[in-house]
């Protein structure tokens, strides 16, 4: 219904759509490209290319994953500009827990292992870790979010999470 | 057994021949503490059904240039990262039928080419049951020469309107970057082939005394 | 690379409860999970207000694109050597094959022409190397029979594209400055990138 006014002619409305999705493709930027400034852009620009071509979401049922699919793209793009897909998290802040305002040093350090280990991830099977179990979308959600077909994602996704299990065991 | 079981089964029964492919062709010409990366790298891409023989190419091109071990495993890694977005940014835009291994290629080849993904759904968008390839190609060619997206694909959008599939589609950019070279401006250069079509002609022949001196490359077994 | 567990695999797929895992197998489970967590949280910032400024913002139509094209200035100036129109000419025969109306090879559907020309004053030696020669030299040796630094070659390749470069005797890697298509070759030089069309029928 929110498509459906913007097309309509209510510009107004998408800022409906940012809030509702905002927070949810910041942080799956942020996670692919371990630089909170970098995931702003992408997702600034891709926001506005949705907005642009809103038109060709075919099925407003399915926004979810075309927003996510826009994203990908743009963080896509940005990775093949690296050298390696490999993703230094190092640089990126941590980010905010709006529930905890004191410090809490075992979940950061926590947080920072399982960063460290899903920076050592391909950049595909990153992506399917974060689409599946962080930003919780449904095998279908991700095909339509990144072109390829269930199985392989399924692969992708059983892949990541063997080699972060082997990582997060070592260290700890 | 329906097609897609029979494909998956394909696929599992080849991806073990595309590793063993691999090693054949790479052992003795890559570096050999690549050789396992390198396999693994192939396999994995088998068994998603991405084309392995650019993989193998570009391992081969690193071993004939000299590059270190890590290096070439590091770019053949990227580079089935980009067949892979190319698979799936043709996946995404036509969903009629699945591309073949050679536009897969193709795509990747323009995406390296620093032809943008928003670019290949524009272009796939508009020219619908084509194969991208030569449509991507030829807006590379254009934007090479400092054409925008816009305009370039504006370009290939007017020419398919007007008869020009494929390969032909090469030609009108060539027309455009030729205006360019004799001198016009951009804005000149496009106008005057959007006023050409559809009578951009193809390039020149080569003479027949250059055509009959055309060597075969003997087989790959026999080179040196 | 650790083996996981199909069940848990299954469980974490939404496929299975998590009563039929064993406790190893819910320790892992649960690691899995906690990572999960741990990365759901949510950024404390904002992009909201750039991108709605953008989205208030009047998009020019198409015709006032083209239109802004035309007034604006894009003169280039190129000044062609003599010596380069044999070597443009090269070029657009190298991009665009075709068969001569004289006598020529019999070619099949899915084969084409390649002319490839460089201009290597005091070379010994110069091969093309590439895509096509399975990156192996001594495939296609080009040949400067007047010695007027001049290399030529035509080869009968595959339609569609290659990657390419010139070996200049023997050891000098170099891209081949004609081509009019490039691409980076992840090892610090750019390949030529050449494409082949079929014969016309």
């Amino acid at each position: 219904m929110i498509v459906a006014r913007i097309l309509q002619g209510d510009p107004e409305a998408f800022g409906l759509i940012i809030r509702r999705y905002e927070a949810g493709l910041l942080r799956y930027a942020t996670r692919m490209l371990g630089s909170s400034d970098a995931a702003a852009d992408a997702v600034a620009e891709a926001l506005v290319r949705a907005y642009r071509h809103l038109a060709a979401c075919r099925d407003p049922e399915r926004l979810k994953s075309w927003l996510y699919r826009i994203v990908g793209n743009r963080c896509r793009s940005h990775l093949a500009r690296r050298s390696s897909s490999d993703v230094s998290l190092d640089d990126a802040p941590p980010l905010a827990d709006p529930g905890d305002h004191e410090a809490d040093t075992e979940r950061a350090d926590q947080l920072a292992r399982v960063e460290r280990a899903l920076g050592t991830l391909s950049s595909e099977k990153r992506e399917a870790f974060l689409l599946k179990h962080v930003e919780g979308l449904s095998y279908e959600e991700m095909a339509a979010a990144t072109g390829e077909r269930i199985p392989t994602l399924k692969m992708r996704v059983h892949r990541a999470r063997a080699a972060l299990l082997a990582i997060l065991k070592e260290e700890s | 057994m329906t097609l897609g079981r029979l494909a998956a089964l394909w696929l599992v029964a080849t991806a073990p021949l595309a590793g063993q492919e691999a090693r054949a062709r790479l052992a003795g010409r890559v570096p050999s503490v690549a050789l396992s990366a390198l396999d693994s790298i192939v396999a994995e891409a088998g068994d998603e059904g991405i084309p392995t023989e650019p993989l193998i190419q570009k391992a081969l091109e690193g071993g004939a240039k000299g590059a270190l071990a890590e290096r070439i495993v590091a770019v053949v890694g990227a580079s089935a990262s980009q067949l892979r977005r190319a698979r799936a940014l043709l996946r995404l835009t036509s969903e009629s039928q699945p591309a073949g291994p050679a536009e897969v290629t193709a795509v990747a080849a323009a995406l390296s080419r620093g032809v943008s993904p928003q670019l290949v759904e524009s272009l796939t968008v508009a020219l619908p049951g084509e194969p991208t390839g030569p449509a991507l190609h030829a807006v590379a060619d254009l934007v090479g020469h400092g054409f925008t997206e816009d305009v370039s694909v504006d370009l290939m959008v007017d020419a398919a309107r007007q008869g020009f599939r494929g390969l032909r589609l090469l030609d009108v950019a060539a027309a455009a970057v030729l205006e360019l070279q004799r001198g016009e401006s951009r804005a000149m250069a496009l106008a005057r082939v959007h006023d050409m079509l559809p009578n951009v002609p193809p390039p020149p022949r080569p003479a027949p005394a250059t055509v009959s001196k055309a060597r075969r490359l003997a087989p790959p077994s026999q080179r040196p | 690379m650790m083996r996981v567990d199909p069940l848990v695999h299954r469980v974490l797929d939404g496929e299975l409860p998590p009563e039929v895992l064993t406790p190893a197998q819910r320790v892992e489970l649960e690691r899995l999970e906690r990572a999960a967590t741990l990365l759901a949280q949510v950024p404390a910032r904002s992009v909201a207000h750039r991108v709605m400024a953008e989205v208030r913002r009047p998009v020019p139509s198409l015709g006032q694109r083209f239109a802004r094209w035309f007034a604006e200035r894009h003169t280039i100036t190129i000044t062609i050597r003599p010596a380069w129109s044999l070597a443009v000419a090269a070029v657009l025969a190298a991009i665009a094959l075709f068969l001569g109306r004289g006598p020529a090879p019999v070619l099949g559907s899915e084969e084409g022409i390649a002319q490839f020309v460089g201009r290597f004053p005091g070379a010994n030696s110069v091969e093309v190397v590439g895509s096509f020669t399975d990156w192996r030299p001594g495939a296609v040796v080009l040949r400067d029979d007047d010695h007027d630094g001049i290399w030529r070659a035509v080869v009968v390749l595959p339609v569609g594209q290659h990657e390419y470069m010139f070996v200049v005797d023997g050891e000098r890697w170099v891209t081949d400055p004609l081509a009019g298509r490039y691409v980076d070759d992840g090892f610090g030089r750019q390949n030529a990138l050449l494409i082949v069309r079929p014969v016309p029928r």
